[in-house]
C-alpha cells in the first residue's frame, strides 16, 4: 500500500494548534483562561480560604466522577450514586444513635452500598436492562427505601463522640485538606487499576467493543456486576467525606443536580459517553475547571438557577465542539472500503 | 456527447490523506461499468462522491456536461444518480410501499393508495414484492429490489451499486444480473463495484481498474482477461490463479478427533447437524449464505447455545462440553474468527498491539494481573512479523488500517490465545488479494503444526485451495462430506442448491 510513510515529528502540526485540537487540550485552555479571568476580576478568588474551600468542594465531585468514570468508560452509566451514596451514609448515622458502634454501623452502610451496587450490576448484566433506566430506577428505589424505613429526617448529623470521624473531611496532612489527599490517593489507585491491571484493560475492551470483548474472553457479567458495585462503594466514600466536612449529611442532595454535575466533569473532562477510552487525567481536568466555574459563580454571587444555565450551557458546548474537533471521521467509519 | 458523467482530474483526500488523486472516470450512456481494485484503492470514495455523500478536493466532475458539486445524496438524486448501498438504506419497521414514497409522501397519506401505486411500479419492473410485506421480513435479494425500485420511482437514469452480488445466493444473482440488462435497455448507466472478478467480466462493458487512488486502466470488458485484472489490481505479476486449481495437492491424513457435533440443534438455523473435525487438516465448511455453518460453529465456540432439550451434543477432545460463555469454550483452545470484524473482532479505540494483547490477557483469570503498554507492544511484535500486518505508524489505530491488515489483527488476537481448534468464518472477505494469499499460507501453517482448522467460507476456489476435507451444509444440516482428492464443483454445488 502506498500510503505516506511515518510522520516525521517536524511535520506534525505546532503545539497549541495541537492543543486545541483534542478536547482535553480545549478544557485545560478553558480551565487555565477561566482562572486567570477570575483571580484578575474577583478579589477574594486568590486567598488562602478561597482556594482551599475550592479544593476541598470540587475534591468530593472529583471522587464521584472517578466512580462515575470507571461505569462509563466500560460504556455504562450510574446515576444512583448521590442515593447510594447519602442513604448508606445516612442509615449508618442512624444506627449508631440507635445504639449500634459507630465503627460496625459505618462498615453496615458500606455492605449496604456495595449490595444496591451488586443488585443494579445483576440487573444491568443478566437482565439485560440499558444502564440509564436501571440505575435511574434503582436510585429512586433507593432512595425511597431509605427515606421509608431506615430514616424520616432528612438531615442526619454526624453522631456525637466521633472525633477522629471529623478528621476525614476537616483535617490536613502536611497542610493540604484531608479531602484533597483522598481524592489524590484514589486518583493514584484509579490510575493504576485502569492502566496497569486485566481489570482495567477489560473495562476499555467492554467500552470499545462489548461483542468483541465477550468473544475474546471478558468474564462479561462478573465485570459488569464489579463495576457497579465499585462505583456504588465510591459514592459511599465520597458521602463520608462529604458528612464529615459538613458534620452531617443532607439526603436532599438526592433532589439536586449534583449528578448532572458528576456527568459535567467526566464528559467536559473528555470521557466519551461512548466508552472506551478517557483516563484518569480526564477527570482531573473536568473537576479542576467545573470547580473553578462553580466557586468563581458562588463569589460572583450568581443565582442558583442561572448558574446550572450555565452549567448546562457548558455541557452542550463540550459536546458540540467534541463532534467538531473529533468528527464522526468521514474516513474512519468506511475504511474498510474506501 | 454520450458521457452522462465524466470526471475530470479528480481528487479526493481525506485529512491529507488521498483516497483517490487525479482520477479521469467516464460513465456512457447506457453502459454497465465495473470499478474493480483491492481495499482501499478508492472505489467506493469515487462512488460515494459521484452520490453527493462527499464533495471532491480537487478537479471536476461533469454530469450531462455541466460541472456540478452536489451537496447531499438528495441533490444528486435530484440530478438522477442513486446509490443502492452495501448495507440497503432502507427503514426495516415500515413496508415496501412505504419505503417506495419515502420522502415523498402527500401530506395526508391513504395507505391503500400508496400500496396499489407500489405495486404498479413493482410490477412494471417485474419485482415479486408484496407492497405489504415489512422490510425487516424480507431477504436480502428483495430488499436490493426495493431499493432499485425506489430509485427508480425518482427517475434516477445513473444507478451505483457496491458490491451488489455479495449478499446474494447464486440463484438470486442471475436474477440480479437479468435485472442489470434491463435497466440498460430501460437506457439507465450502471456503475457497479465488485470484487468478484468473474461478474465484472460477464455483465460488464467496460472495465475500469483503480490501484492506491489512481486510475490505471479503463477498457473494454472483451479486452480483459482475469489475468491482466488481478495485475493491473495488485501491480505486480502474480501467479495468475490465486488459488490453487482443484485436486492439486493430496489431503493430510487427519489426526485426533478433536470436535464433534452429533444431532446438534438450534431453533431453527441449525437442526440435528452431525459433524467432526480432526486435527492436523484443514476442514473447509461450504454453504450457501442461511445454511446454518456460522451458528454451528459458534455453538462449539460457546457464542450461542444449542437448544436445552433435544439439543444434541457437541464433544471437545472426547468430552461432552455445554459452554455457557466464550470465556469457557477459550479456556479449553477453541477460538472462533469472527466474519464481521466490525461487530464483533476488533476494538477500534485501541491500537494494534493492545488488540493482539486484549486475546492473551482475557483468557486468564486473575483481574489484578498487572499489565503495561509495552509488555503488550512486545508480545504482539512476535503476531505483526508473523503475519506480516503493515501499518502506517506503529501507534495507528486499527481503523486506520486496511481490511487485509484489520482482518490479521483479528486473526492474531485469537492466535495468541495457543488455540488447538480454531474457526475461521469467511476469513478473506473484504481483504485484499495480496493478504488473501498470506492468510491462507497461514491457515496451512496452522494444519501442518497439528492444529484442528474449520474455514467457513462461500467461495468455492477458497474452499477448494485451502481444504483437505470438504463439508457442505444444507439448511441446518451437514449434507455431505468428501476429501479434496474426491471434490469437484459440481458435486460441491450439487449438495448445497438441491
Amino acid at each position: 500500500m502506498a500510503r505516506p510513510a511515518i510522520i516525521r515529528k517536524d511535520d506534525r502540526p505546532p503545539f497549541h494548534a495541537r492543543l486545541l485540537r483534542s478536547q482535553e487540550g480545549i478544557v485545560f485552555s478553558l480551565a487555565v483562561l477561566a482562572f486567570v479571568l477570575f483571580a484578575i476580576l474577583l478579589p477574594g478568588f486568590l486567598s488562602t480560604g478561597n482556594l482551599l474551600v475550592l479544593v476541598r468542594s470540587v475534591s468530593i465531585l472529583g471522587i464521584l466522577a472517578l466512580g462515575m468514570a470507571l461505569v462509563v468508560i466500560a460504556r455504562g452509566i450510574d446515576v444512583s450514586m448521590i442515593a447510594t451514596m447519602v442513604v448508606s451514609v445516612s442509615w449508618a448515622f442512624v444506627i449508631t444513635r440507635a445504639g449500634y458502634s459507630f465503627e460496625l454501623a459505618l462498615l453496615i452502610g458500606a455492605v449496604f452500598a456495595i449490595a444496591a451496587g451488586v443488585i443494579i450490576g445483576v440487573l444491568i448484566a443478566f437482565g439485560d436492562v440499558p444502564p440509564i433506566f436501571a440505575t435511574l430506577a434503582a436510585g429512586s428505589v433507593i432512595y425511597g427505601t431509605g427515606r421509608t424505613f431506615f430514616f424520616t429526617l432528612e438531615m442526619q448529623n454526624v453522631p456525637p463522640d466521633t472525633d477522629w470521624f471529623s478528621v476525614i473531611g476537616q483535617g490536613n496532612v502536611l497542610g493540604i485538606p484531608t479531602t484533597v489527599v483522598f481524592f489524590a490517593v484514589l486518583c493514584g489507585l484509579f490510575h493504576l487499576v485502569l492502566s496497569r491491571t486485566r481489570f482495567g484493560w477489560m473495562l476499555y475492551a467492554m467500552g470499545s467493543n462489548p461483542n468483541a470483548a465477550r468473544v475474546t474472553g471478558v468474564p462479561f457479567r462478573p465485570m459488569t456486576v464489579a463495576q457497579y458495585a465499585i462505583s456504588a462503594f465510591v459514592a459511599y466514600l465520597a458521602g463520608l467525606i462529604l458528612a464529615s466536612s459538613a458534620a452531617a449529611i443532607n439526603a436532599r442532595l438526592f433532589n439536586s443536580t449534583m449528578i448532572y454535575d458528576i456527568l459535567l466533569v467526566v464528559v467536559l473532562g473528555g470521557i466519551g459517553l461512548n466508552g472506551g477510552h478517557g483516563s484518569v487525567r480526564n477527570v482531573v481536568l473536568g473537576t479542576v475547571f467545573v470547580g473553578i466555574l462553580l466557586n468563581g459563580m458562588t463569589i460572583l454571587n450568581i443565582d442558583y438557577t442561572v448558574q446550572n444555565l450555565v452549567k448546562g450551557i457548558v455541557l452542550l458546548l463540550a459536546i458540540v465542539v467534541d463532534s467538531i474537533v473529533n468528527p464522526r471521521d468521514e474516513q474512519t467509519s468506511q475504511q474498510g472500503d474506501l | 456527447m454520450s458521457d452522462i458523467v465524466a470526471f475530470r482530474n479528480a481528487t479526493k483526500a481525506f485529512r491529507g490523506v488521498a483516497a483517490f488523486r487525479n482520477v479521469d472516470f467516464t460513465l456512457r450512456r447506457g453502459e454497465v461499468h465495473a470499478l474493480l481494485g483491492e481495499n482501499g484503492a478508492g472505489k467506493s470514495t469515487l462512488t460515494k462522491v459521484l452520490a453527493g455523500l462527499y464533495p471532491l478536493t480537487s478537479g471536476e466532475m461533469l454530469v450531462e456536461g455541466v460541472p456540478r458539486m452536489f451537496a447531499s445524496p438528495a441533490d444528486a438524486l435530484a440530478h438522477g444518480i442513486a446509490m443502492v448501498f452495501q448495507e440497503t438504506n432502507l427503514i426495516p419497521s415500515m413496508t415496501v410501499a412505504q419505503n417506495l414514497f419515502l420522502g415523498e409522501e402527500a401530506f395526508f397519506n391513504r395507505l391503500r393508495g400508496v400500496n396499489i401505486r407500489a405495486q404498479q411500479q413493482l410490477q412494471r419492473l417485474s419485482f415479486h414484492v408484496e407492497p405489504t410485506a415489512l422490510v425487516s421480513s424480507l431477504g436480502a435479494a428483495k430488499k436490493q429490489m426495493v431499493e432499485i425500485a425506489r430509485a427508480l420511482q425518482r427517475h434516477a437514469r445513473v444507478l451505483i451499486f457496491d458490491e451488489p452480488t455479495a449478499a446474494l445466493t447464486p440463484e438470486e444473482k442471475q436474477h440480479f444480473f437479468a435485472l442489470i440488462e434491463r435497466l440498460k435497455t430501460e437506457g439507465c448507466s450502471i456503475v457497479f463495484i465488485s470484487h468478484a472478478l468473474e461478474e465484472a467480466l460477464a455483465i460488464a462493458d467496460r472495465i475500469s481498474i483503480l490501484r492506491d487512488g489512481e486510475c490505471i486502466v479503463t477498457d473494454e470488458a472483451g479486452n480483459f482477461t482475469r489475468g491482466r485484472i488481478i495485475q493491473a489490481m495488485v501491480g505486480r505479476k502474480l501467479k495468475d490463479e490465486l488459488y490453487g486449481s482443484p485436486s492439486r495437492r493430496r489431503a493430510r491424513p487427519a489426526g485426533r478427533k478433536v470436535l464433534a457435533l452429533e444431532n446438534v440443534s438450534m431453533g431453527k438455523a441449525v437442526r440435528s447437524a452431525t459433524m467432526s473435525v480432526f486435527a492436523g487438516q484443514v476442514t473447509g465448511m461450504f454453504g450457501l449464505v442461511g445454511a446454518g455453518r456460522t451458528e454451528m460453529m459458534k455453538i462449539a465456540a460457546g457464542i450461542l447455545k444449542r437448544d436445552f432439550f433435544h439439543g444434541g451434543s457437541v464433544r471437545l477432545n472426547g468430552r461432552s462440553v455445554r459452554f455457557g460463555v466464550p470465556r469457557h469454550a477459550i479456556s479449553r483452545g477453541v477460538a472462533y474468527i469472527t466474519e464481521d470484524r466490525k461487530l464483533d473482532g476488533l476494538f477500534e479505540t485501541a491500537g494494534i498491539a493492545q488488540n493482539i494483547f486484549f486475546g492473551k490477557l482475557f483468557k486468564g483469570a486473575n483481574p489484578a494481573t498487572v499489565v503495561t503498554l509495552s509488555q503488550a507492544r512486545r508480545e504482539a511484535a512476535e503476531w505483526v512479523e508473523r503475519l506480516n500486518i503493515r501499518t502506517i505508524r506503529e501507534d495507528a489505530k486499527v481503523v486506520e488500517l486496511s481490511g487485509g491488515n484489520q482482518q490479521k489483527v483479528v486473526i492474531a488476537k485469537s492466535l495468541i490465545q495457543a488455540p488447538e481448534l480454531i474457526i475461521f468464518d469467511e476469513p478473506t472477505r473484504g481483504v485484499d488479494v495480496g493478504a488473501i494469499a498470506e492468510i491462507h499460507s497461514m491457515i496451512q501453517q496452522l494444519a501442518d503444526a497439528g492444529g484442528a482448522v474449520v474455514v467457513i467460507s462461500s467461495y468455492l476456489p477458497e474452499i477448494f485451495a485451502i481444504s483437505d476435507r470438504i463439508l457442505v451444509a444444507k439448511q441446518g444440516r451437514i449434507v455431505e462430506e468428501m476429501s479434496i482428492e474426491e471434490a469437484t464443483e459440481e458435486k460441491i454445488m450439487y449438495a448445497a442448491v438441491h
